[in-house]
């Protein structure tokens, strides 16, 4: 068990001409759990392949426990890790497959075996030892995967993806059973998914990673607890990424900056009171409001209400979604309701945004901090 | 296809069955000859399929042994085809097990590591590979000449020059391990090396345990080629007893000592052999030429 | 794995271990290129040396960690392919052959070395042996009546070309030993030759016949600027270094010669002299129509079997297939051999079928359209299999809803090979047919098991047959029995290199457009 820095860790195929990953900066604790998240392409993968070994870093310094690992093979860092094709070496069996890194070792039998055979128990594949790869499903093979790290008992547990080869129902178990096993063992993991549902309910911690833009100075977004990232994403492209369905985002101007309250008009003409301290934006900047779908509510009232027209309907029983065509807005306006009132497309109806549920963000992208969070 | 068929296809299968039959009978026609003939008395008789005096002189002497004519005379084996027979296995088994080895390794790392010249070094000894030995005899004769007088085992007219010679060719066969290697998931060398493991263990205890199908034909591949080298080794040998059967065979159909009846013999004798251990192992072989021709 | 961090464990005494090794194999192979060095071996010194250095660096440098693996093949391809090629068209532009095979140096040695008899005394002889020594005892023959007895000598190690020095003993000194009888003379003869005595009076003695010394002298002294000069004339002869040769006033050449860059000849006398120009073509043109015959029949006939084993209705296929593949089982040399037997003029088998049946006895040997047709239906005979089996591989990949949906339109088998399974295997199979073309292109064994490239072709200067390809005539030439010209052969070899090297390269080029396509 050990913590890991990351310090300006960044990584270059072509010798510095262009970047996958720019000034990654990062401190994970002994025992934490932390999930990289973002969009493919932001490489969260390559990263975790940096941290342990499978890739060089080209920039930057990695320290595992109190060592600086950069130029140390993977066999030496004492890490462990699960592959999203789970990698299970097909001419073996489970025993061995598991017991593979200790005999390379030099364990003796007894230390092998009783390891083998303790997290076997722990993962309940104690009738499976003596099968092939071959012969299991998704799932076993997914469990043995993870033995053959436990048994190493690694300063540090990788995932790169390992649930996305699962059908639904089968993740959400192997969901569950890795918090439990995660809450038993209290090692240092690292969790790499496209899936923020994953994330936020595995992580103490979650990473979000974006596509490097050109000229950005790092494609680090933002660390938080699963739910500061939610309610208090740190720009758009967080906001944004989190949360499903989508937010909203409407283009407008500021008004008034405020240390409470702060007054947005959209580009349509809605004036709009936003529950964020402003006062750092001047009257007259453009601004972006964001709001989740399930914010909004559709109710006939004055004030901090925009109209739209309904262009398409999802009705899924207990929930529906509806979207709407909207001036301020590219793609279509989502909005969740969970009554089951009859629309139609064509309908005109008005959308309330409440103050206390909007975020706001500067031309630059970066979010205004939100005063009003009440679930939170 | 499970399809309805046309009527006439019973007709159309019988025609294709005696095609095929004739046809395999003209093939099999020149080993049906030779056996007919190694049981013929002399060397020079003729007759029909089926001997009508058949003989075992033929035979007695490809085994080395002295055959005792009707007259009283007695003939002695000509050449000691059985040495030349196992001349051959001893060089074919340790060069193809040479070959095994540089050209796994090689296939290793052109099919797991990036380095400089990478794809250079594949095209040029593809190119390479393309070129004849016969035609640079003259240098191959000249480098044993030298290398002889430094390391005597690896001189003119030793079996080792043979098998040294011989590791020239494994470039085919890199691309053939190469290409297999390349179908294994990366991923389980980097979980080797996760392990623990050096590459040199993830190869020798993950990626060789996959592989053992494809090394089994760039075996018997090379120990093919190996067997029918026919011009590096009739200029490296040069003693009777130390000759390939490739090259000794040869020496019974002199025009000046045409020993027809005899070679008919001693090539079934030593032609089996080797013809058995191709037969028992093409199926794996058919599924390696093929697999190595489409990729390429 | 891209990218890995290599790197090797720390074994302290593994390390000292490994140090050791290294630096003693290091010091062997530096004291083998100093031994080549001093031998005159430039090339090979060379070639050690360089392969000493890499290895050195590959083994223990790691960055070089991944060159470790390609190291031993590379060196493999590079001894026994890349340098012996090097090696070849070096040649080609010297005048190597069996009449000019050694160095200067070398020659001029051998004519130094060259003696001749002075009539200064001639001498009977016996030899003693005692134990690993000899001692020789002479007796003076005709007029002359000394005798003499030598010191003790070896004859063991006499296998260089020093002489062996000898001085005699006292008149009165008899020889230890056994005397030998004349059978065991004749054993040490190649000894004995190197034999020479100095009499007391300084007369240099030599063996002369089997039976006798006598006074001998060199013919040659060693003049300036490496000319000789004949001892009995005072004729002065100076190397030529445009025909490698020693030749006197008069132009007369000395035999042996001597090795020579001679530039463009061997390639000149390619083109330009017409009993090596005209052979030549006419083997080019045969060795083209003979690969592409070999490539269009043995395609033909091994897609047909292929089809026919891909035929649903065929069940029990699997024997027929073995059946078919047999020739392909056989190894090649016996299966060329068989058929060199069978199609011979007067006891072979085929020649006997026909006989019986038709009355024919075709000369397959001597006659030259008979000759190519008999080597190109054994090379199909061979060639078959080995298609079949790459056609089978294709046609496999081809899914069957194809066929299935012609039939539904109404196509035969014809059009299903015309339309559907041609277009679709013509592309793989492309790089294959480009490879078995080169490969005929060299099919060195098949011509010299089955004719040796015969019947000659008449008015050749260098041993050419019709059905001679351009590696077994390269071959002869090199090695034939009349005159082993190894530079034209080398010259050759250069040119083919090139043509061969050429298709090659379009074969990559064919391979690497299928793949990106």
């Amino acid at each position: 068990m050990a913590e890991v820095f990351l310090v300006d860790v960044s990584k270059s195929y072509d010798q510095g001409k262009s970047w996958v990953l720019k000034n990654v900066n990062l401190s994970i604790a002994d025992g934490e759990f932390v999930a990289f998240v973002g969009p493919s392409g932001c490489g969260k993968s390559t990263l975790l392949r940096m941290i342990c070994g499978l890739e060089e870093i080209t920039k930057g310094d990695l320290s595992i426990g109190d060592e600086r690992v950069n130029d140390m093979p993977p066999n030496e860092r004492k890490v462990g890790m699960v592959f999203q094709s789970y990698a299970l070496y097909p001419h073996m069996t489970v025993r061995e497959n598991m017991a593979f890194g200790l005999k390379l070792a030099k364990a003796d039998k007894k230390t092998v075996d009783q390891r083998v055979d303790e997290a076997a128990r722990i993962l309940q594949l104690e009738p499976l030892l003596d099968r092939k790869p071959k012969a299991m499903s998704g799932g076993q093979r997914q469990r043995v995967a993870i033995g053959r790290s436990i048994v190493q008992e690694p300063r540090v547990f990788l995932f790169d993806e390992p649930l996305s080869n699962l059908d639904v129902s089968l993740r959400v178990q192997m969901r569950q059973e890795l918090a439990r096993l995660h809450r038993r063992l209290k090692t240092t993991s690292i969790y790499v998914t496209h899936d923020q549902v994953e994330a936020m309910t595995l992580a103490d911690k979650v990473v979000v990673l974006s596509p490097l833009a050109e000229g950005a100075e790092s494609n680090l977004e933002q660390v938080g607890a699963p739910l500061e990232l939610y309610h208090h994403p740190r720009n758009i492209f967080v906001a944004g990424f989190i949360g499903s369905p989508k937010m909203n985002f409407f283009d407008g101007t500021l008004l008034e900056g405020g240390e409470e309250y702060s007054r947005v008009r959209l580009n349509s003409g809605s004036e709009i009171s936003v529950a964020v301290n402003a006062v750092s934006g001047k009257a007259g900047d453009k601004v972006v409001l964001g709001i989740r779908p399930q914010d909004i509510h559709l109710v006939e009232s004055q004030g901090n209400a925009i109209e739209g027209t309904v262009s398409a309907l999802e009705r899924l029983g207990t929930e529906s979604f509806i979207y709407f065509a909207h001036p301020d807005i590219h793609e279509s306006l989502t909005v969740r309701v969970e009554d089951s009132k009859a629309r139609h497309e064509g309908d005109v109806l008005t959308l309330k945004l409440p103050a206390e549920n909007c975020h706001l963000f500067d031309a630059d992208g970066l979010a205004f901090r939100r005063t009003r969070v009440t679930d939170f | 296809m499970a399809m309805v068929q046309p009527r006439n296809l019973k007709y159309r299968v019988w025609a294709t069955r005696i095609f095929l039959i004739l046809f395999i009978l003209m093939i099999m026609l020149p080993f049906l000859m030779i056996i007919s003939v190694s049981f013929r008395t002399g060397n020079f008789a003729t007759g029909s399929l089926i001997p009508e005096n058949p003989t075992l002189e033929h035979w007695s002497l490809a085994f080395g042994i002295p055959w005792t004519n009707a007259d009283g005379s007695i003939s002695l084996p000509p050449f000691p085809v059985l040495t030349w027979l196992w001349n051959s296995i001893k060089i074919a088994v340790i060069s193809s097990t040479l070959i095994l080895m540089l050209s796994t390794t090689g296939a290793y790392a052109f099919a797991r590591f990036r380095f400089r010249f990478r794809e250079h070094m594949l095209t040029a000894m593809m190119i390479f590979q393309m070129f004849p030995a016969v035609l640079a005899l003259v240098a191959i004769y000249s480098i044993f000449n030298t290398l002889g007088n430094y390391v005597p085992w690896l001189g003119l007219d030793t079996h080792g020059a043979v098998v040294i010679a011989s590791l020239g060719g494994v470039t085919l066969h890199i691309w053939l391990i190469k290409g297999y290697f390349e179908s294994i998931d990366g991923s389980l060398e980097e979980a080797a090396a996760i392990d623990g493991a050096t590459p040199w263990q993830a190869f020798r205890y993950v990626l060789l345990p996959l592989s053992v199908p494809i090394l089994a034909v760039v075996f018997i591949l090379a120990f093919i080629a190996s067997v029918g080298e026919y011009p590096v080794a009739s200029v490296l040998l040069q003693d009777v007893d130390k000759l390939t059967l490739a090259v000794g065979s040869r020496q019974y159909l002199n025009p000046q000592n045409y020993l027809w009846g005899d070679f008919a013999a001693a090539s079934v004798l030593s032609g089996l052999p080797i013809t058995l251990v191709f037969l028992l192992s093409q199926r794996w072989i058919v599924g390696g030429l093929t697999a190595g021709g489409v990729k390429g | 794995m891209s990218d890995v961090v290599l790197g090797s464990g720390t074994n302290r005494i593994g390390n000292g271990l490994k140090w050791a090794l290294v630096a003693a194999i290091n010091l062997l192979l530096l004291y083998g290129v100093t031994l080549m060095y001093a031998q005159g071996e430039m090339a090979f010194a060379l070639l050690v040396l360089i392969i000493t250095a890499t290895a050195n660096w590959v083994f223990l440098s790691s960055k070089a960690y991944s060159y470790r693996y390609v190291f031993p093949a590379l060196v493999g391809v590079l001894v026994f392919v890349v340098f012996p090629l090097i090696y070849t068209v070096n040649i080609a532009f010297t005048n190597y052959s069996s009449t000019n095979l050694l160095s200067l140096q070398r020659v001029k040695e051998i004519h130094l070395a060259k003696t001749y008899e002075t009539g200064g005394g001639s001498y009977g002889f016996s030899l003693y042996q005692n134990g690993e020594s000899y001692q020789l005892n002479l007796q003076g023959k005709g007029d002359n009546k000394h005798s003499y007895t030598t010191e003790d000598f070896y004859l063991m190690g006499a296998e260089g070309l020093d002489a062996i020095q000898v001085t005699t003993l006292d008149d009165s000194s008899q020889p230890v030993g056994d005397k030998l009888a004349i059978k065991e003379l004749i054993k040490l003869r190649q000894g004995l030759k190197k034999v020479q005595i100095t009499l007391p009076d300084g007369t240099g003695l030599a063996m002369t016949g089997l039976r006798s010394f006598g006074a001998i002298a060199p013919v040659y002294l060693a003049g300036d600027n490496d000319t000789l000069i004949d001892s009995r004339s005072s004729a002065v002869l100076t190397p030529d270094h445009t025909t490698g040769f020693y030749i006197d006033e008069r132009g007369e050449r000395l035999s042996p010669g001597f090795t020579v860059y001679t530039g463009w000849d061997n390639f000149i006398r390619v083109t330009t002299d017409e009993g090596v120009q005209e052979p030549f073509l006419k083997i080019f043109v045969w060795t083209v129509s003979f690969s592409a015959l070999t490539v269009v029949f043995t395609l033909a006939v091994g897609l047909l079997m292929a089809c026919l084993m891909q035929w649903e209705p065929l069940k029990g296929n699997g024997v027929y297939r073995l059946f078919l593949i047999l020739p392909y089982a056989v190894p090649a040399f016996i299966s060329i051999l068989i058929f060199r037997g069978l199609f011979n003029q007067n006891f072979g088998e085929i020649n006997m079928v026909l006989n019986a049946l038709f009355g024919l006895r075709p000369e397959w040997f001597s006659d030259e359209g008979l000759a190519r047709s008999m080597l190109l239906i054994v090379n199909t005979w061979l060639g078959y299999p080995y298609m079949m089996i790459l056609c089978m591989g294709l046609l496999k990949a081809i899914p069957d809803d194809l066929y299935e949906a012609s039939a539904i339109d109404g196509a035969g088998p014809v059009d299903n090979l015309m339309r559907i399974t041609l277009p679709m295997i013509i592309k793989p199979l492309t790089s294959l047919l480009i490879a078995s073309f080169a490969f005929n292109f060299n099919n060195f064994v098949l011509v010299e098991l089955l004719t040796g490239g015969g019947p000659d072709m008449i008015g050749a200067t260098t041993p050419a047959g019709s059905t001679d390809l351009l590696v077994s005539y390269t071959y002869r030439i090199a090695f034939g029995q009349y005159g082993q010209d190894f530079g034209l052969a080398s010259a050759i070899a250069t040119i083919i290199f090139l043509m061969v090297g050429v298709i090659s390269w379009l074969n990559l080029r064919a391979t690497k457009k299928l793949q990106e396509s």
